[in-house]
């Protein structure tokens, strides 16, 4: 069983890389990631700048984590010292990096190539420090800046996305059109995590990005979007804690997925851990190489005119054991399921088939017939 | 004085090995290292600088070309080209020309003589062909500042009509209607694109544009407090200014509180430059930032590749700086959603 993938020529050993973040914010931080056995690494955003970063920044429930972090606080040289050191490692890395203009774009794309990265993530979807606009939600913009970055360097370009603007696959085209070498997605998404309401305070004190578990069923909408929309690969990125998430983004089309925020609350172990359960699953199944996943799932993807109407019901399959449990009678709106002598009952009658309760169940007791 | 002769005999070692500590130190083991660096310290040795030029044809040593010592955006340009160069060994000498095209040239003239590895000029009033007697040194230098279209040169530039169209535009969106400008001085470039960009702004709204409603000013603070007092003496109160710089922008708050309106209630004012007082003032100034320390840096690494000849493909290189508009207090805009890391 192999885990090994071909991303935009680079051969990667598996397909989990650590996304641009805190986590891979110095060279021996990164060191640490290709020593937990990440296929890949991404720099924390690289720009020409550098900015204080403020105290507090990160914040998170149980759900996610929202942070105003924003680009790494090491020089393009320091940069040039942290990838020399790396790269003695052989690891694959890719630098995030993030510029205002196509002209900048290009400038600081050639001089971390000359660093010795192997591709380049253009990291202009953060939702925070860069006003409402994103940069990428300009059409003309975002194929000007992918353009001018691709043309400026030898070695493959990925461009970052975000769900914070709108027809996102519109404008997968226009950065395919540009010569980009693959998408990656999703960013963070812009979101205050909560309120203090005894002190009336925001968590943290402005508009920030939201990572995490909470954010992965918009990711993989988006990932399936993009990957069906273009012809070059996806990253897919956004809240993958586990090897069934690794599994759910590759089965929409991803070729590899970033992670960062379930690293950052589990460490590094994190990894190994995915990719041993990843290796397990597919033998298993009997896959002989991960690859075979890729796009499984898009095929069951309809539109929703595409969806034939037919008249399901829930059905309970035996006895339901569960006496603490009376999720399914709570949740059905249509007050068809209830408890007779100790049993879940279903009234057919009541029954508007609309699924919920096949969901909630944890032993996949019901299931829906006609 | 101790040479690296003395120091070699003192050592026990050749020159070649004192020179390496100099120059390649990693080339020298540890212990020779340290027994040539300890006989250095006991006889106080001085690198000579002078001699070192000599045999390198290099002086680490760059020229900076500012027009305004005074103006709070060159400190800046400054800090960011010092940022790079220093840390790779470089003195840079500052030459201030008053925004003379003759003290420009000599400055140029002086730094060259000089022997400096290479120069950034801002702000430049020259021409292209006055840039000829530095090519033909095969000195490399970057301009600051201007756009210069169809040159063969190294610029590290920003749009001022395109920030003069945000801040503008901005004071539309805030539902302004009577908006004036005061503008620097209009023998300046930078003064005619930022009011090419209030000209636009308007236009594009369908607003009318009225000469009438344009005051030069300095650029200075005194300019703004003047230009302020002429607004409302000739023309009455406007809704709205957009200053062509911070400065001035401080003179005309000033005076608005002075003569007993307020900011922006009665006026609002949005700025230029984003210089450190711009966030410290009551109240903040909305302004739009001019990137300066990011051109300086980008400059600096700029002139750093071409004089370690880094940069392979020699064509030269224009960069374009994006100016952002600092949404803050002085303009009277509401929408906070706007308002990022004032």
């Amino acid at each position: 069983m192999s885990l090994a993938v071909d991303f935009l020529g680079m051969k990667l050993k598996n397909p989990i890389i650590v996304a641009a973040s805190p986590l891979s914010g110095n060279g021996s931080m990164i060191k640490k990631a290709i020593d937990s056995g990440a296929g890949a690494i991404v720099t924390q955003t690289i720009a020409n700048e550098v900015r204080q970063n403020v105290r507090p920044r990160i914040a998170a429930n149980s759900l996610g984590m929202q942070n105003i972090e924003l680009y790494s606080n090491l020089t393009l040289e320091e940069w040039e010292r942290e990838i020399y050191y790396v790269k003695e490692k052989e690891a694959t890395i890719i630098a995030n990096i993030l510029a205002h203009t196509p002209s900048e774009m290009a400038y600081i794309a050639k001089k971390v190539e000359r660093f010795g990265v192997d591709a380049i993530e253009l990291g202009i979807s953060i939702p925070h420090g860069e006003g409402v606009e994103l940069l990428i939600s300009d059409m003309e913009r975002l194929y000007n800046l992918t353009k001018m970055a691709v043309d400026s360097v030898n070695i493959p370009v990925i461009v970052k996305f975000s769900p914070n603007v709108s027809n996102l696959t519109a404008l997968a085209k226009v950065v395919e059109r540009a010569g980009a070498s693959a998408i990656s997605a999703i960013d963070t998404i812009r979101s205050i995590l909560g309120v203090d309401i005894d002190k009336a305070k925001v968590m943290l004190p402005t508009y920030g990005g939201y990572s995490g578990e909470g954010i992965r069923p918009i990711a993989l909408a988006t990932v399936a979007g993009i990957s069906q929309a273009v012809k070059i690969p996806v990253s897919g990125i956004g809240g993958i804690d586990n090897y069934e998430n690794v599994l759910e983004f590759m089965m929409l089309g991803a070729s590899t997925v970033q992670l960062c925020t379930s690293l950052i609350m589990n460490g590094y172990g994190r990894i190994g851990e995915i990719l041993a359960d990843l290796e397990n699953w597919l033998e298993d199944k009997g896959y002989s190489s991960i690859n075979e996943i890729r796009g499984l799932a898009l095929a069951s993807l309809k539109s929703f005119e595409e969806i034939s109407i037919e008249p399901y019901i829930a059905k309970i399959k035996d006895v339901c054991t569960e006496d603490d449990c009376r999720e399914c009678v709570k949740a059905c709106m249509y007050n068809a399921i209830s408890v007779k002598d100790g049993k879940i009952h279903i009234d057919d009658s009541k029954c508007m088939g609309c699924g919920l309760c096949v969901s909630l169940c944890k032993n996949k007791k019901i299931y829906l017939d006609w | 004085m101790a040479n690296i002769r003395k120091i070699s005999k003192l050592a026990g070692v050749s020159v070649a090995t004192v020179s390496r500590v100099l120059n390649h130190p990693e080339t020298v083991s540890q212990e020779t290292r340290n027994r040539i660096l300890m006989v250095m310290e006991e006889v106080n040795y001085v690198p000579n600088n002078l001699a070192r030029s000599l045999t390198t044809n290099r002086t680490s040593t760059i020229g900076l070309i500012i027009p305004n010592i005074l103006n709070p955006l060159y400190p800046s340009i400054a800090k960011g080209v010092e940022d790079v160069f220093y840390k790779k060994g470089y003195n840079i000498l500052l030459s201030n020309t008053e925004d003379d095209a003759k003290r420009e040239k000599a400055s140029i003239e002086m730094l060259l003589g000089k022997k400096v590895d290479g120069l950034i000029i801002c702000s430049s009033i020259l021409g292209e062909d006055d840039f000829n007697i530095i090519v033909k040194q095969g000195v490399p230098f970057v301009l600051l500042g201007e756009y210069m279209e169809d040159s063969d040169i190294n610029i590290v530039y920003t749009d001022y009509q395109l920030g003069a169209y945000l801040a503008t535009t901005h004071l539309i969106k805030a539902g302004y209607k009577k908006i004036a400008h005061i503008a620097g001085p209009l023998n300046r470039k930078a003064s005619i694109e930022k009011l090419e960009g209030y000209k636009k702004a308007l236009l594009e709204a369908r607003l009318k544009y009225n000469e009438e409603y344009v005051f030069e000013g300095n650029n200075q603070i005194d300019g703004g407090q003047l230009a302020l007092k002429k607004i409302l003496k000739k023309k009455g109160k406007p809704d709205a200014i957009f200053v062509a710089n911070d400065l001035m922008a401080l003179g005309v708050i000033e005076a608005i509180k002075v003569l007993g309106y307020k900011v922006p209630a009665d006026i609002a004012v949005v700025g230029f430059d984003d210089i450190d007082v711009a966030s410290l003032i009551e109240p903040k100034l909305t302004t739009v930032t001019h990137p300066v320390y990011r051109m300086g840096l980008t400059a600096a690494r700029l002139l750093l590749d071409n004089i370690t000849n880094e940069e392979e493909d020699c064509f030269k290189q224009k960069i374009f700086i994006q100016p952002m508009l600092k949404i803050r207090k002085s303009c009277g805009y509401d929408n906070r959603m706007e308002e990022i890391f004032s």
